[in-house]
């Protein structure tokens, strides 16, 4: 790790046998972090920032990055505005470069605004023929507290009154290097990384920030009529967050409930009852806050006992988990562990993730220890004292259920 | 990396790319049968049978089957296609023995009628699922007014009639006939002892009876044709080309490839300077889509259901300037940049080159390595190119579309 004078982070981490390099370079433009009635400005720049910049127009700078080879996307979650690319080694420093260009030198021209906003538009209007991935969209909405909730994508009304000259000055905000996190993965030379990046970004000055202040929110279920063959069913409960310290017992739970075909909630959901083909959970947490969220999709006259045999297996967890169940969760978890390994992808995002939301990296050898020492006492106590007693739920589809 | 391959008396071929640097393995076995091999009267057998598969042995139940998996920490999983079905599993070099094991034994099942019964609700839960995903739909159905009365135009899940219908008697005299050892492949590839592999496949395999096996592999016309369907709950127009290309045998297969990144991949393409780039459309793209004897290019668009028409007239324009001037080099470039960086991402992990290994074999009975895949895309031309689409018009496409109107 390396953080230059003006507060950008740089955290690296080389791997044998790889010929790729993939980084990240993470910015304080989330959905949170924009000011009300601006959601989806982000979403807006993932495209904007890619017409032009530096001394290249749209096509140049595609071209450039095309010719590269670089695999490009940009993407908003909570927090940040994230910038990735994937490429061969060797192409590298061109790539920083032209990175370097898309962030600090955006062309943001006016006549390109409105095709970027229009597509940001449309991406939001394909959402609606897209059930399973809004109804994920919407729990999260309802599920955490005002902003920490807000997508991504934004809204039609806040996307339609946006504003070339507001939106550019969003894309300035993106520019402060004490919430920059900048990660890469693979075959590369650190301290060269590091010098191209003081170059570039060296002279970036931090900015003041209004610290979020989140609002609880009180729904708990929500149902979207829509003349479709399932009912989406989407539902989360509250978990402690990363940050909090059990890390290891709450993946350990998740596994037990929904980490493979043994799992818990694929035996009773699909496999003992037929009600499903697609049910699972997963862990998804912020820095302060974090929940457990469920997706299952059946169609409407076994939505109601899809959402009851869930909730019952939520709710069991409470009874502790067996011996032969932590065997399978710890080789279960260190195998994802030493794939994840090989994958330049994979750890430029878990390095970046690790260091936002604990503060540090976990070298993986730590996270192998952790795994190692679960026992089914650790976790039964921490299921124990985090019980899942409620949860928010929404539905999209023909048919509405009793929560 | 090392390449192995074996065959056993009775059909079976064992083959495994070694590379003892990785820090994984992975292992599969490819059957090759698929929707394309089906009668109508069993339409969907054979992905319903890549289910039942996971239901166990005599000596297993499908929750011992999952527990064993999942003890040996296996990625694992199947997929079913028009013409093959791929089980895998990725694990830690040293589970590998043993997830191959628990595979030798689930490729010859109980197929019990009570885990029949209870799967086939899963299956019309799956083909319940696919209608309210109009991307996966449109490519469904296009390809079945493509392909017409040929094979390749069979549905991979059935129908809900013809999965209500289906009898586990069909489905076992069906697995009989296609999951012959002489009709399937052991691949493996990363940190692997093939030796291990190949004697666990000669004592576990060995004594499967070989079949009679084979697939039509009529010739295909296609006639352009025009569908579209509406479907009230939709927002967009979710619209599917198809229009011939290479088989999987063809030489030209690199060029084809290729020429599909050209026009339709997601940043830099002709698609995407023509459509996305100026929000005519929010998503076009092109892949290839090359099957045993025959093949496509298809083509997937994703917009506003006011501007279907521009976007038919844009894509008409596309496939005129290929086929009037070919392509650009700098396009090439670019594609083959693409091309090549997308190999090293992916080669990357054991699991990652599998399906390439085993698809090379069961297709051209060939091993390619990584270098050689990359030598063979160094090599393409623009005349190849320009050749490639003189012999397949990209004007003479099959359009279907789903929409609110």
């Amino acid at each position: 790790m390396h953080r230059l004078s003006n507060g950008l982070v740089i955290l690296g981490e080389r791997m044998d046998y790889v010929r790729s390099v993939s980084f990240n370079l993470l910015t304080p433009g989330g959905a949170a972090l924009l000011p009300d009635g601006c959601g989806g400005a982000g979403s807006i720049l993932c495209d904007w920032l890619f017409r032009g910049a530096g001394t290249r127009t749209s096509r140049q700078l595609i071209d450039a990055l095309d010719g590269l080879g670089i695999h490009h996307s940009a993407s908003v979650n909570t927090n940040h505005l994230t910038l990735s690319g994937a490429l061969e080694a060797g192409n590298l420093e061109p790539a920083i470069e032209l990175f370097a260009d898309i962030l600090l030198a955006p062309a943001l021209c006016a006549d390109q605004f409105e095709p970027a906003r229009d597509l940001a538009v449309q991406e939001l209007a394909a959402m609606d023929d897209d059930p399973r991935s809004k109804v994920m969209m919407l729990l999260h909405e309802q599920y955490y507290p005002d902003p920490l909730g807000r997508p991504g994508q934004g809204k039609t009304e806040e996307l339609e009154a946006m504003t070339a000259v507001r939106c550019a000055a969003i894309a300035a905000q993106l520019r402060d290097p004490s919430r920059m996190i900048f990660s890469i993965a693979g075959c590369y030379d650190f301290d060269k990384v590091c010098r191209q990046l003081e170059k570039y970004f060296g002279r970036l000055t931090p900015q003041q920030h209004k610290a979020v202040d989140p609002t609880p929110k009180t729904i708990s279920y929500t149902h979207t009529p829509n003349d479709g063959a399932q009912v989406h069913i989407g539902l989360m409960t509250a978990i402690p967050p990363i940050s909090a310290g059990h890390y290891y017992e709450t993946m350990a739970a998740v596994t037990v409930l929904s980490g493979s075909m043994s799992s818990r909630l694929f035996t009773e959901v699909r496999e003992k009852r037929g009600l499903c083909y697609a049910v699972g959970a997963r862990y998804h947490t912020l820095r302060d806050w974090a929940g457990v969220s469920c997706y299952a999709g059946t169609t409407p006259d076994k939505a109601q006992q899809t959402l009851d045999v869930t909730w019952e297996q939520f709710q069991r967890l409470k009874d502790g988990i067996t011996a032969d169940e932590l065997q399978r969760t710890q080789v279960g978890l260190k195998s994802s562990l030493i794939m994840q390994s090989e994958s330049s992808g994979s750890r430029a995002a878990g390095i970046a993730g690790d260091y936002f939301l604990l503060g540090r990296v976990r070298p993986l050898e730590e996270i192998r220890q952790a795994i190692e020492k679960l026992t089914v006492a650790s976790i039964g106590a921490f299921l124990q004292a985090h019980p899942f007693e409620t949860f928010t739920a929404v539905t999209i589809g023909p048919k509405e259920i009793q929560v | 990396m090392e390449f192995k391959h074996r065959q056993l008396d009775n059909g079976l071929t064992v083959i495994g790319e070694l590379n003892p640097n990785a820090q994984s393995a992975a292992v599969g076995f490819f059957i090759r049968t698929g929707s394309r091999d089906e009668t109508p009267a069993v339409s969907g057998v054979s992905h319903f049978l890549e289910h039942m598969m996971f239901k166990g042995t005599d000596g297993l139940s499908a929750l011992e089957v999952n527990e064993a998996f999942d003890r040996l920490g296996a990625k694992f999983n199947a997929f079913t296609s028009e013409e093959n079905t791929v089980y895998y599993a990725a694990v830690l070099p040293e589970y590998l023995e043993a997830v191959t094991e628990v595979w030798t034994q689930l490729m010859r099942p109980s197929l019990r009628q009570d885990d029949f019964d209870m799967e086939k609700q899963v299956i019309l839960e799956e083909i319940a699922m696919y209608l309210d995903m109009p991307d996966f739909l449109v490519f469904d159905r296009g390809r079945e007014l493509y392909f017409g009365a040929h094979p390749c135009g069979n549905s991979v899940l059935g129908s809900v009639e013809s999965i209500t219908a289906l009898t586990s008697g069909q489905m076992r005299e069906y697995f009989t006939r296609r999951y012959a050892p002489n009709n399937m492949t052991l691949a493996c590839c990363g940190n692997v002892d093939f030796e291990t592999i190949c004697k666990l496949a000669e004592k576990k395999c060995g004594r499967w009876a070989p079949e009679q096996v084979g697939r039509d592999l009529p010739g295909h016309q296609s006639r352009p044709q025009k569908h579209h369907d509406k479907k009230d709950n939709l927002n967009r127009r979710h619209v599917a080309l198809y229009s011939p290309s290479v088989s999987m045998q063809d030489d030209r297969w690199y060029a084809a490839k290729l020429l599909s990144v050209i026009v339709g991949d997601a940043s830099g393409s002709r698609y995407f300077w023509s459509l996305v780039d100026p929000a005519i459309a929010d998503t076009a793209m092109m892949d290839l889509a090359s099957m045993d004897g025959t093949g496509a290019l298809c083509s997937y668009v994703c917009c506003d259901p006011r501007n279907a028409g521009q976007v038919e007239g844009i894509l008409n324009g596309i496939f005129e300037s290929l086929a009037k001037d070919g392509v650009e080099e700098s396009e090439l470039t670019a594609a083959r940049n693409k091309v090549l960086s997308s190999i090293v991402l992916k080669s990357e992990q054991p699991m990652g080159r599998l399906v390439s290994l085993g698809f090379n074999w069961v297709y051209r009975s060939e091993y390619l390595s990584v270098a050689q895949d990359v030598e063979h895309i160094r090599a393409i031309t623009i005349e190849d190119i320009r050749r490639l689409i003189t012999e397949f018009d990209p004007r003479g496409y099959t359009l279907y579309s789903l929409g609110p109107q």
